[in-house]
């Protein structure tokens, strides 16, 4: 089942790569202005190679992994709290409607003001754009709890933590897992952006304002290939979690995610 | 419970990452490496020619003989290095002479200038158009649509001076489009702007891979040889490290000496930051290196930037240069 499903996938990918290329090669896209996808792939295979562009990856994994960790440390707690009382997310409402539709890069100049470190700038910007899916995912699946299960706990004379800790929290871990996938892409996306708008030592953002400078369309482009390996290999991983410890939520569901 | 530890071990090890990160933020204030204040410095630049002298010097061992480690962080534009001096992120950058005069006269931020970097030679900042362009002079400029890396800066100065010069009025005749240089080609190409105005190697770019024409040399009568950038810092960094400051000039001027002395030089040092190719390195036109930092010739940036009204008033430059002390 999963065989078919990669094969089709792959088929898929394919089929563009091979639309880009003759694209390219019939001089409807301007090989000069785009390389073609030829030279793209023969560039980020080359860069495998290259220790400088592993630093660069690296600087962008490390920045993403602990902004998003951050993220779930800030955002998990805030969001069992204002999903499990309501006078208090209805105080918290007008300003997260206010903060969450703010592009964290547009914070940029203001954050790089008030915090010396590059790399704690970009942690920062991720830490405020990553923790809005995990906020509000962790809040709508607290509500989203089956009041039944809750009810009868309650029944048996357990008390409000209980009742929180033994079903509420259980019953909406799915949605922040679902939550954190979201936010994992966002991470990736602020953590690039940040690096292009602000540049830094490393990064996989400041390896393209590099290229760039150097008039090399070739590996901007296969850089942003590799960016989304990583989106893709943190999806999958995230998945992959999501399938072993909700075993029991996805056959309630009815399918995998 | 094995799987449990495992676990718990990463939450640990992201952990100590995280906090690791937060508190890199004063490294190298250590005492050693003959008396200097801080023996690692962080310094902004861009990954273009202009700062050939830092990677010579840094290559050569020119600032290790000073006791001094730099590190270099590359910048997108010099506008992001404003806030990263003030903010201490950064200890030096690379700083183009009209913005941080500009942001003298705006703002109360004090800024210095520590060493000359780069100087405009001929044909190293071009207007260029299309192959095809029915634009063959300036004067056919009026009307037309051409970029600049960003408003407000060197570009409009010089893409100004050269209208004047053709009787073209900067503000009424032509669209002044700011686009980075690395997106300016494409939108050449495209027909999104009418002509562009780029440095190398871009200009070589587009004059080799899309036979773009070159319609006019903007370093040219009042712009010529003009000042282009010069390595920043605030004036209170000046103060509170002055041996390091004096260690990095030192270190600096040599090489500045080895990039002005042989071109070689700086077509080697360039694959060093830049992914450049060899065989586009050793084609494109160079600035000058500049061996001094002559307040002569940085007050001519004040003086052309009064003239065309983008100070309000005269402003002496000397007080923001902190020559090397003899």
């Amino acid at each position: 089942m999963i065989d078919r499903r990669v094969v089709r996938g792959a088929a898929g990918a394919a089929v563009l790569l091979i639309a880009a290329e003759l694209a390219g090669r019939s001089g409807l896209i301007d090989p000069v202005l785009l390389p073609p996808v030829s030279t793209v792939l023969a560039a980020a295979g080359g860069l495998v190679a290259d220790t400088e562009f592993w630093t660069d990856l690296w600087g962008t994994v490390t920045v993403w992994a602990i902004g998003l960790l951050i993220a779930i440390v800030i955002a998990v707690p805030l969001g069992v709290l204002l999903g499990t009382l309501p006078r208090a997310e209805l105080a918290a409402r007008p300003i997260v409607e206010f903060l969450r539709p703010i592009p964290s890069v547009a914070l940029l100049p203001l954050v790089t003001l008030l915090i010396a470190d590059g790399h704690s700038v970009k942690i920062t910007v991720i830490v405020f754009a990553a923790s809005w899916p995990v906020l509000i995912n962790t809040m709508y699946g607290l509500r989203d709890v089956d009041p039944v299960a809750k009810e009868t706990l309650r029944s048996f004379g357990f008390g409000r933590l209980a009742v929180l800790g033994r079903v509420s929290v259980p019953s909406a871990a799915p949605f922040v897992l679902t939550g954190v996938r979201l936010a994992a892409a966002v991470g990736l996306v602020v953590a690039i952006s940040a690096e292009l708008v602000a540049g830094g030592t490393d990064g996989i953002g400041a390896f393209m304002i590099r290229a760039g400078s150097g008039l090399r369309t070739d590996l901007i482009l296969a850089a942003t290939l590799w960016a989304g390996i990583l989106g893709l290999a943190a999806n999958a991983l995230l998945v992959r979690v999501q399938r072993r410890a909700f075993r029991w939520h996805s056959a309630r569901a009815g399918g995998g995610t | 419970m094995r799987r449990l530890r495992g676990r718990t071990f990463i939450i640990g090890a992201v952990a100590t990452l995280a906090l690791a990160a937060c508190g890199s933020s004063d490294t190298g204030s250590s005492a050693s490496g003959g008396g200097l204040e801080k023996t690692t410095i962080s310094v902004g630049v861009l990954a273009i020619a202009d700062v050939a002298g830092l990677y010579i010097a840094n290559q050569k061992g020119y600032f290790k003989e000073e006791g001094l480690t730099v590190k270099p962080e590359v910048l997108q534009s010099t506008q992001f290095a404003i806030p990263k001096l003030l903010s201490g992120g950064l200890d030096l950058a690379l700083g183009n002479y009209f913005s941080i005069i500009s942001a003298t006269e705006k703002t109360n931020d004090k800024f210095r200038f520590v060493s000359d970097t780069f100087q405009a030679k001929n044909d190293v900042f071009d207007i260029v158009v299309p192959k095809d362009s029915p634009i063959q002079s300036v004067k056919d400029l009026k009307g037309k649509k051409i970029s600049i890396a960003s408003l407000n800066s060197i570009g409009e100065l010089a893409v100004g001076s050269t209208l004047r010069v053709a009787g073209l009025d900067p503000k009424a005749d032509v669209t002044y489009m700011p686009m980075a240089f690395p997106q300016a080609p494409a939108a050449l190409k495209a027909g999104q702007i009418d002509a562009a105005w780029l440095t190398e190697p871009f200009l070589t770019g587009v004059q080799k891979d899309m036979g773009a024409r070159k319609i006019a040399d903007t370093m040219t009568g009042a712009m010529a040889d003009f000042p282009i950038a010069g390595w920043t810092a605030t004036e209170d960094w000046t103060k509170k490290y002055p041996k390091t400051m004096a260690a990095f000039q030192r270190a600096i001027l040599k090489g500045q000496q080895d990039a002005s002395a042989d071109r070689k030089a700086v077509e080697q040092a360039l694959p060093n930051y830049s992914p450049i190719k060899p065989e586009v390195a050793s084609v494109i036109n160079l600035g000058a290196y500049p061996t001094s930092l002559s307040a002569t010739r940085i007050q001519r940036v004040a003086d052309l930037m009064f003239e065309y009204g983008y100070l309000s008033k005269k402003m002496d430059v000397t007080p923001l240069l902190v020559p090397l002390p003899q």
